[in-house]
């Protein structure tokens, strides 16, 4: 390397944006967005719902909790909020556990894209429901309730 | 055109998405992920940014929104396969795509030989850059070019050491094709 200092328009910064313009032509020719990744998120237009309320993810125990000493299986555990209402979640190997609070029944879809529909879960009075299919890879869950339509923020599973 | 998109345009979402696809690929490559991972974390990041698009209150800011988004979905992977393999070597993380795209084939067949010739080595130097030259490099190379406050989201790094370390970066990548070209 030689000792010039990049003055901004200078020829060493004019060589630099020369070889940065290099490496974007490479990336385009050797790593480019995978068509099908492309067409994915051109579908997921389909999921911008106007009419459902959005619940955050508030926790997620893979970047929130500790992890605890000799337990490397813990479960997943997830937390959205929409304004009153909180979705717990609990993702293991067999399926996937929840809870609507403040409780209350409610049918619940899992989404897994923007085609995807399973048969919907039932939450009973207490707003407790499970399934036995664990999720893989993005998902959402759609929840009606009696009131309205909440869908949580899509994640990894 | 975020607004666009709020209101249901369809081709805005479309333009939206062939804007910002290299930018949220380059934060999926930059953290090297297996393409099963990398393929999620680019599925979920777009399936989010459509339940927020209603809510983005600064629409020049989108870029910035998706690349944070990928950069804590790949950091979330990464903490989940450390969890899962605490002993393991991290290399195995080190998974570069080794299929030649068939535009890659196609530059084979072309005359300018040495010209691929000299991309296919700019693209293996990167590897030999170091961690976080690597990362900007292969962010910083999305098309369209992403702006600080993008390529800020993307890696967590602040705005005012990018110049600096994209400088940096450039000028040991500039060196190592000199050092070589020369053997």
């Amino acid at each position: 390397m030689n000792g010039d200092d990049g003055m901004p328009g200078g020829p060493e910064e004019f060589v630099d944006g020369l070889l940065e313009e290099e490496l974007r032509q490479a990336a385009a020719v050797l790593d480019p967005v995978p068509a099908e990744l492309v067409q994915a998120a051109l579908e997921a237009f389909a999921l911008h719902e106007l009419d459902a309320r959005l619940a955050e993810l508030t926790f997620d125990s893979l970047v929130d909790a500790l992890p605890i000493r000799g337990v490397t299986d813990a479960p997943r555990m997830l937390t959205f909020r929409a304004g009153e209402t909180t979705v717990d979640v609990e993702v293991t190997e067999d399926g996937l556990i929840g809870q609507l609070l403040p409780p209350q029944p409610a049918r619940i879809e899992v989404l897994g894209g923007p085609q995807t529909a399973r048969a919907p879960l039932t939450a009973d009075p207490l707003g407790r429901f499970t399934s036995t299919t664990p999720p893989s890879g993005p998902f959402a869950l759609r929840l009606r309730t009696g009131a309205e339509v909440i869908v949580t923020e899509w994640l990894r599973a | 055109m975020v607004q666009s998109a709020v209101d249901g345009d369809a081709a805005a979402w479309k333009a939206l998405v062939e804007g910002m696809s290299p930018l949220v690929w380059s934060v999926v490559r930059a953290h090297r992920l297996s393409d099963a991972d990398g393929h999620e974390v680019f599925q979920t990041t777009w399936f989010r940014f459509a339940q927020h698009l209603g809510r983005i209150r600064e629409p020049d800011k989108a870029g910035a929104w998706l690349a944070s988004t990928a950069r804590h979905e790949c950091l979330k992977v990464l903490k989940g396969l450390a969890r899962l393999t605490l002993t393991d070597d991290p290399r195995v993380l080190d998974r570069a795509s080794e299929d030649r795209t068939p535009e890659e084939t196609l530059i084979d067949l072309e005359e300018a030989a040495d010209r691929a010739e000299r991309v296919r080595r700019l693209w293996q130097e990167l590897d030999g850059l170091g961690e976080r030259c690597r990362q900007l490099l292969r962010v910083l190379m999305a098309s369209p070019p992403p702006s600080y406050g993008e390529i800020s989201a993307a890696l967590g790094i602040a705005v005012g050491s990018i110049g600096p370390l994209r400088q940096r970066c450039l000028r040991r990548l500039r060196a190592r094709m000199d050092t070589r070209g020369a053997v």
